[in-house]
């Protein structure tokens, strides 16, 4: 074994650790970006069920398909806090007013993200469906005739003209914790009942 | 063999990255595709939504409009919209609008029923050439609409929807002056009284085909007729005042006139009494099937207890001394709808000219008025408002739609000095219901929007 082939031995150990190292870097890379992927896909599908759920009921707002049962869309909301609110709306369009409500629980313990929480809706007198898609946050602004904002919960909600919703979803799961978020906001969302009459 | 080995590896790196590159493609397209989902669905909505404005528009400016629209492009996608007369017998009509983008189809559909005065809980043209204001203490419990401003002072509240032509006025300023409204508050809504609200209803009362007519009466239009009055005398008299008396389904009516009773008050002045034809009995379901009772160029003098849905008017043409309607005393529901939700007796008194809580004994100690109000060129007041005693209260129970703000008494500071307080409260039926025939705004309101 000549100097030469001491050389090749050596020179081929290097490249061949370099490649080593490219190869567990790109597999680590690969994992990350494969999660964070992962991740905000179903961060984004979470978030688009979400607001199509929302947007469903809070359409209905003070709806009735018989609107002689409720002639007075002013008294759709009852209840309205910063984190939670209660409402008239005939979901299933089958004349019969419902109560949906919606609101922020606890957080959750079973999974890695330790800000994600319950996310409530609750129609009629059923138990409340729990919504585990990695709600971070859920509020609510009000807005009167006028404008201006009104001081959340709302003592009078007969002076709600429009409101806005606001909601944070991040991911469950993260590599190295670093977690996607997004966020979802209805800008002075005026449910057109309200506005009747 | 180094050769082989580096074509190895290539190969194997191009097929890890092959690999990779294809998952993160499937994740970006994933990603894509819901995005463009969302964005289909609300597109489509978007267009459903458009559709049913632009009809509505439609509809506000033509209420006879239901052409709707066939597969309009719109936002690169097709709108239809189709109106349909949903409920004939309450007139109301729906917009049926569908939007469709990239074959995701999103329905709304409005109900609008016809929008009539009687919902108003207060409607004025003018709200007075003087310092009229809503104050703190005033609440209005139903809806609100001004052709003049809303002039406001210390907050005064408005339980439902408050619309103004002009806008708002302050007694000093908006920090200390903004009306509570619970409801919508819009400005620059024109909704002018029509000039032919009246005649609506005594085309509705001479009118046998609209549910079988009302009972018509002719007024002065009948002509005069000789009698010999209380003091022996001989005297032409016209039937123009008109004395009702509701006593359940039954009404009592008969004409009135005045005569020289021969003596002279202090200044002079010759003394009238009111003397009386003889009283007519009907039996309202046969003698106004349609729930509307007219009498042309006369006055109505009412008092009673209603049992049923009537419209009770009267026209003056253009003389003001008739089209007035006279309050003699109570005239309330037989089934009061405070105690009894369910209750369905309602009324409707339709002036041309006036509606006045007469100056007499029965009055002066408070008058319940159940009913909705509406006068064409004047306003509801007290008779003598200025002059007669303290009156008690006006409890209404119903609402005004008037063409002048009316005066039913004077104050100093919080005491009344003559005529009435108010006391007035909404009928929340009245949102829903309507006496018959009662004057429209020639529109539709949506009472309905599903989405």
């Amino acid at each position: 074994m000549g100097f030469s082939t001491l050389i090749d031995i050596l020179g081929s150990t290097i490249i061949g650790g370099i490649l080593l190292i490219i190869v567990l870097r790109l597999n680590d890379t690969a994992t990350e970006k494969t999660t964070n992927y992962g991740g905000e896909l179903s961060l984004q599908q979470n978030l688009v069920t979400i607001a199509q759920i929302m947007e469903y009921d809070f359409r209905k707002m003070g709806y009735c398909k018989d609107w002689l049962k409720f002639p007075d869309p002013k008294l759709s909301i009852i209840s309205a806090g910063k984190d939670n609110i209660k409402f008239f709306a005939d979901i299933d369009n089958n004349g019969i007013m419902d109560t949906v409500s919606y609101y922020i629980g606890d957080f959750l313990t079973s999974t890695p993200n330790p800000r994600d929480r319950y996310f409530y809706r609750k129609l009629n007198n059923q138990p409340p469906a729990a919504i585990n898609l990695g709600v971070t946050q859920f509020f609510l602004r009000y807005f009167d005739t006028f404008g201006d904002t009104l001081t959340a919960p709302v003592s009078d909600p007969t002076l709600i003209n429009s409101y806005e919703l606001n909601i944070q979803v991040e991911t469950v799961y993260a590599y190295d914790e670093q977690y996607s978020s997004a966020f979802w906001k209805q800008i002075r969302l005026l449910a057109r009942n309200l506005r009747n009459r | 063999m180094s050769g082989k080995a580096i074509f190895f590896v290539v190969m194997g790196f191009s097929l890890l990255f092959m690999i990779a590159g294809q998952f993160y493609n499937g994740v970006s397209g994933r990603m894509t595709d819901n995005y463009i989902d969302y964005f289909e669905q609300t597109t489509a909505h978007n267009i459903a939504i458009s559709g049913a404005n632009m009809a509505a528009n439609e509809l506000f400016f033509d209420a006879d409009w239901n052409a709707g629209y066939n597969n309009i492009d719109y936002q690169n996608g097709k709108l239809n919209v189709t109106i349909i007369n949903s409920d004939p017998k309450r007139h109301q009509k729906q917009i049926y609008s569908v939007g469709t983008y990239n074959n995701i189809t999103s329905e709304v559909i409005v109900t609008l029923s016809p929008s009539k005065f009687s919902r108003f809980a207060y409607f004025s043209v003018s709200e007075g050439a003087g310092d009229i204001w809503w104050i703190n203490q005033d609440t209005v419990w139903g809806p609100f609409h001004t052709q003049d401003y809303l002039k406001a002072s210390n907050h005064p509240s408005f339980m439902m929807s408050a619309t103004t032509l002009k806008g708002l006025k302050y007694y000093k300023n908006e920090k200390t002056d903004r009306p509570i409204i619970h409801g919508k508050y819009d400005q620059g809504v024109d909704l002018a009284l029509p000039k032919d609200g009246v005649i609506q209803v005594k085309n509705a009362a001479l009118d046998k085909s609209l549910d079988g007519g009302g009972y018509y009466l002719a007024g002065a239009d009948a002509g005069s007729v000789k009698l010999t009055n209380p003091k022996g005398k001989s005297q032409t008299v016209l039937r123009d005042e008109v004395y009702m008396d509701f006593q359940g389904e039954y009404l009592y009516y008969k004409y009135g006139y005045k005569y020289d009773t021969g003596k002279k008050d202090i200044k002079g002045n010759i003394i009238y009494a009111t003397a009386y034809f003889d009283s007519v009995k009907l039996y309202l379901p046969d003698a106004a099937p349609n729930g509307v009772i007219f009498v042309n160029n006369g006055n109505i003098h009412m008092k009673g207890t209603i049992s049923g849905q009537y419209t009770i008017g009267c026209n003056g043409n253009t003389e003001s001394i008739y089209g007035n309607v006279y309050l003699d005393d109570d005239i309330v529901y037989q089934n009061n709808p405070k105690t009894n939700p369910g209750a369905l007796d309602l009324l409707g008194i339709v002036a041309k000219n006036g509606v006045k809580v007469t100056e007499n004994a029965a009055n002066n100690n408070d008058i319940n008025i159940h009913a909705s109000i509406y006068i064409e060129n004047g306003g509801f007041g007290a008779e003598n408002y200025n002059t007669r005693p303290v009156s008690g209260k006006i409890n209404l129970l119903g609402g005004i739609q008037q063409a002048l703000r009316g005066a039913v008494g004077t104050f100093s500071g919080t005491t009344i000095t003559h005529g009435f307080s108010k006391q007035y409260r909404y009928d929340d039926r009245l949102m829903v219901l309507y006496p018959p025939f009662f004057p429209g705004t020639g529109g539709y309101e949506i009472v309905s929007w599903y989405e």
